[in-house]
């Protein structure tokens, strides 16, 4: 996967067409298909049954073997890909075989089958009509449900016209039609069928299904011997839980209620000569199975929502977002299955927004998985330094960022906004304007005093320490003080500590944990120093990291994790602190009291639209508080933009590692920020302004961006 | 229940037909098939009177035959889903070859969801004779070319589901 690549997916129209559409439609199909459905019952129970047959996946293995073949079937346990590419190979030698008949299964991807197969001169049909198309485009598949969703009809007619030697025009029914009636003779005189599986029951040996085309069921009817190629992972305790999980599938998968086959195969049926083998394929699972860290990722079930949400995926499409299994588990899982050669690239495609986490049938932490890989994999040169020594020491860091300030200055265009950023940073920054480093950081106005607060000091108000975060302290000082001034105004007393240092987030997204844990210690003794009452950001990504990574980095250190707890308990979002001056009237002692806002007739009140970051509605699940900080206490009407909570394609130092592709992000979330009609945008994260204001600063716009803290400070201050 | 299960039925394609007698059933049939060949599958001797109706299609006819004539063990209203206990092969394939499926659903065997079914479904899978079930909703469909909904793949382009009321 090279810059070259992803430059060709991002040109390629089709593609980005296709992959927009479904976007669009695909969350309005499954919203209808879960219509009174308690998803999050149905996944915590799958994730729960599932976390169960790895803790016993041995043992189910045994069982489900043992009445698979009490009822007549052939169970293969196959170690390796090889293993299981040369079983296949024996059983159809025993039988004379030489022509395969397939319906879909992911898993003859991961171990190529039909190219082992080949060489030893056995024909390989793939009858599901996607795998047919991608079989004769001598592709791999996009997408793990519609596997050649990146193909249009008029490729699919080449080929479909080169298959059949009729010539097809590029018209959908007919197409269809003509798969139908080539591939019929293949159902009849295909020797031995082959499918996949959905699901395994240990309890019964059944195996079940799920198609729509209905060809799995002429694969397992028509010839007969029938291999079912499953992934161990597939094994479910009961019945019960096999429903669970066939229930979600294609809700999830298509946004379809039900597919229309669903078929249950215990055992081979129809007497004497007919055989059913089932291979169940290892490939690394049993061993995954065992990882503390990592095993979650075999709880998947392969509904692909995790690709049909990720907005890189929308951009790169699956021959760039994964290896064979695509989307967000398609990263996660390729190292573990294909070796971490193949996972290095991908790996850092993901930009950290945690869709997919939400719509995850098994409830897995897709993202969470991607960022903890990282650490095992290969680092750039230079990225040691840059986290290791340069980040991690406060003085030289934040000296390097005001030589900046310096540096930019003949890059300054109109405005003072950088159109090419200097020094380490790529020059690349995908037609964006940049703000310039600020002269002076907020910590150095702190110091001055210009900043001072408005209001007297009562000992009576509760004490906030204030995280500001690298990008706020030194590019956006006015937010900090905007955030200062407002808290203040609402009756807290805040203060900034100037040993705070960056949150590590940088240093673990890229891989370097214990860079990232030293600064986890180090900013947790410099806030928990002075015993506020509590630690506010205005900075989602910071929040993550202070109230949750940095538990999780110090899992292993009883002394630290201890306090990080406490320091956890006391972390809040700009937002949720000023929400917490809401309705009880009551600003505080020594401030200037309520009802200012509420005074504003409701004509009056400006209308502007949210945006919701990415690490503060999935990372902290804050998303009413923003909304009603804005009304109540900015006095504004809100309306709401398509795709509010999409991310913007910042994702930190993403937007440099990839502008390209996050050029593309950002001009969705300016599309809809157009389309909502408004002159101002609401933020909650700096680094979503910056991504946003300099977005649609290029196009000439003159909607504003603006953090919610300045909002609530221009009214407050009135 | 009845209701529900044909809405759901119909919204995915399937056609859905009431009859309160056997005779009206057939009579529908015969309107359907005239004299064609009809290949049968799964049909108790309960239904001889419809079955009996048409010449039978000798399994080797299957790839050819446009009609499939069949009977369902129950009906699922949420999602107007048949199952079928489809144990012979040969019977099947019928149901999976002929463009057009016809199936016999008693209105009585009619249940509310997926999970009132696993009883039905827990007693044919945990018996000890091997099986072969399935739910099937709505004609053979794809969107695999640009996504949009193909009906009649490689199974039924047509399911015409007879419900017998009362029975
Ligand atoms: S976190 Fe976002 S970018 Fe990363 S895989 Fe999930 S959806 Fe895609
Ligand atoms: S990781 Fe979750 S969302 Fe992605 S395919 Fe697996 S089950 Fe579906």
């Amino acid at each position: 996967m090279g810059k070259s690549e992803i430059r060709e997916k991002i040109n390629n129209s089709y593609l980005r067409r296709a992959l927009k559409n479904f976007a669009a439609a695909y969350p309005v199909a499954r919203a209808k298909a879960l219509e009174g459905i308690d998803f999050e019952g149905l996944r915590s129970r799958i994730s729960e049954s599932k976390r169960g047959v790895l803790r016993r996946l041995p043992e189910l293995v045994a069982e489900f073997t043992r009445n698979a073949e009490k009822a007549g079937a052939t169970v293969h346990f196959c170690r390796t890909r090889d293993d299981a590419n040369r079983t296949i190979h024996r059983i159809m030698q025993e039988q004379g075989a030489t022509f395969l008949v397939k319906s879909k299964a992911m898993t003859s991807e991961e171990i190529e089958l039909n190219h082992y197969l080949e060489k030893q001169g056995v024909r390989c049909l793939e009858t599901d009509l996607g795998e047919w198309i991608i079989q004769l485009a001598g592709e791999r598949p996009s997408h793990m449900v519609l596997p050649a969703i990146h193909k249009n009809k008029e490729e699919v007619a080449e080929l479909f016209s080169k298959a059949t030697g009729k010539e097809l025009p590029a018209d959908i029914p007919t197409l269809v039609k003509a798969a139908r009636e080539a591939l019929r003779s293949g159902f009849l005189t295909g020797q031995v069928g082959l499918s996949g599986g959905n699901v395994a029951i240990a309890g019964n040996g059944a195996i079940g299904i799920m198609t729509n085309e209905g060809n799995a069921r002429l694969v397992t009817t028509i010839p007969r011997t029938h291999i079912a190629l499953i992934g161990v992972e597939k094994i479910v305790p009961d019945l019960a839980a096999a429903l669970d999980v066939m229930e979600i599938l294609p809700k999830n998968a298509t946004g379809q209620k039900i597919t229309s086959y669903a078929s249950f195969i215990k055992g081979p049926t129809g007497g004497e000569g007919r055989a059913l083998h089932i291979v169940l394929l290892d490939n690394g699972r049993m061993e995954l199975a065992l990882d503390p860290l990592f095993s979650e990722a075999l709880t998947c079930v392969r509904c692909g929502a995790c690709a049909n949400v990720c907005p890189i995926y929308e951009i790169v499409g699956g021959h760039v977002f994964g290896h064979i299994y695509v989307g967000g588990i398609g990263l996660v899982i390729t190292p573990f299955l294909h070796g971490f050669d193949k996972a290095e690239d991908i790996l850092k495609l993901c930009i950290g927004c945690r869709k997919c986490n939400e719509v995850c049938a098994s409830k897995i932490n897709i993202e969470g998985l991607i960022v903890d890989l990282r650490d095992r994999i290969r680092k750039p040169t230079g990225q040691k330094f840059l986290f290791g020594t340069f980040m991690k020491n406060r003085k030289l860091f934040h000296g390097a960022l005001r030589a900046a300030y310096l540096a930019q200055k003949p890059f300054q265009g109109e405005g003072g906004r950088i159109r090419h950023l200097p020094l380490v940073l790529n020059s690349d920054v995908g037609g964006k304007s940049l703000p310039p480093i600020a002269e002076k950081p907020y910590r150095d106005l702190v110091k001055e005093g210009s900043s001072r607060s408005p209001l007297p000091d009562p000992r009576s108000r509760e004490k906030v320490l204030f995280f500001t975060g690298c990008l706020a302290d030194f590019v956006f000082p006015e937010i900090c003080r905007d955030a200062q001034e407002s808290l203040e105004l609402l009756g807290y007393q805040v203060s900034f500590p100037q040993n705070q240092l960056c949150c590590g987030i940088p240093a673990r997204y890229s891989g370097e944990m214990e860079v990232a844990r030293d600064m986890a210690r180090l900013n947790i003794d410099v806030l928990l120093a002075e015993g506020a009452d509590y630690i506010v950001t205005i900075c989602p990504t910071c929040t993550v990291s202070l109230k949750h990574d940095f538990l999780k980095l110090l899992e292993g250190e009883p002394v630290y994790h201890a306090k990080a707890v406490k320091l956890a308990e006391k972390v809040f979002n700009y937002s949720e602190l000023a929400a917490k001056r809401l309705g009880t009237g009551d600003r505080g002692p020594g401030t200037r009291g309520s009802g200012m806002v509420n005074g504003t007739p409701h004509a009056a009140r400006e209308t502007i639209t949210y945006h919701d970051a990415c690490h503060l509605r999935r990372g902290c699940g804050v998303y009413e508080e923003p909304r009603r900080v804005l009304r109540e206490l900015a006095g504004v009407e809100i309306r709401e933009m398509t795709d509010c909570d999409k991310c913007c394609g910042f994702g930190g130092s993403y937007s440099f590692k990839f502008p390209e592709i996050s050029a593309e992000v950002l001009k969705n979330k300016k599309e809809n920020i157009k389309e909502s009609g408004v002159t101002t945008v609401a933020v909650d994260c700096p680094g979503c302004k910056m991504q946003i204001e300099g977005g649609l600063e290029t196009d000439g716009s003159s909607i504003r961006v603006e953090h919610s803290a300045t909002l609530v400070a221009r009214r407050l201050r009135r | 229940m009845v209701y529900q299960f044909a809405e759901a039925a119909e919204a995915v394609g399937s056609t859905v037909k009431r009859f309160s007698a056997m005779a009206e059933a057939l009579r529908y049939l015969r309107d359907l098939i005239k004299e064609e060949k009809v290949a049968v599958s799964e049909l108790p001797d309960e239904y001889a009177a419809l079955r009996d109706a048409f010449p039978p299609a000798d399994p080797c006819e299957y790839p050819q035959v446009r009609f499939c004539l069949s009977s369902a063990q129950a009906g699922i209203a949420r999602t107007g889903t048949l199952l079928l206990d489809l144990g012979d092969p040969t019977g099947r394939s019928a149901t999976a070859l002929a463009p057009i499926h016809l199936v016999l659903l008693k209105e009585s065997t009619i249940l509310p969801d997926l999970r009132s079914a696993a009883p039905l479904l827990g007693a044919a899978l945990d018996a000890g004779t091997n099986a072969y079930l399935s739910l099937t909703t709505g004609p053979s469909r794809t969107a695999d070319i640009e996504r949009v909904l193909t009906i009649g793949v490689h199974g039924p382009r047509e399911l015409h589901i007879l419900i017998l009321e009362g029975a």
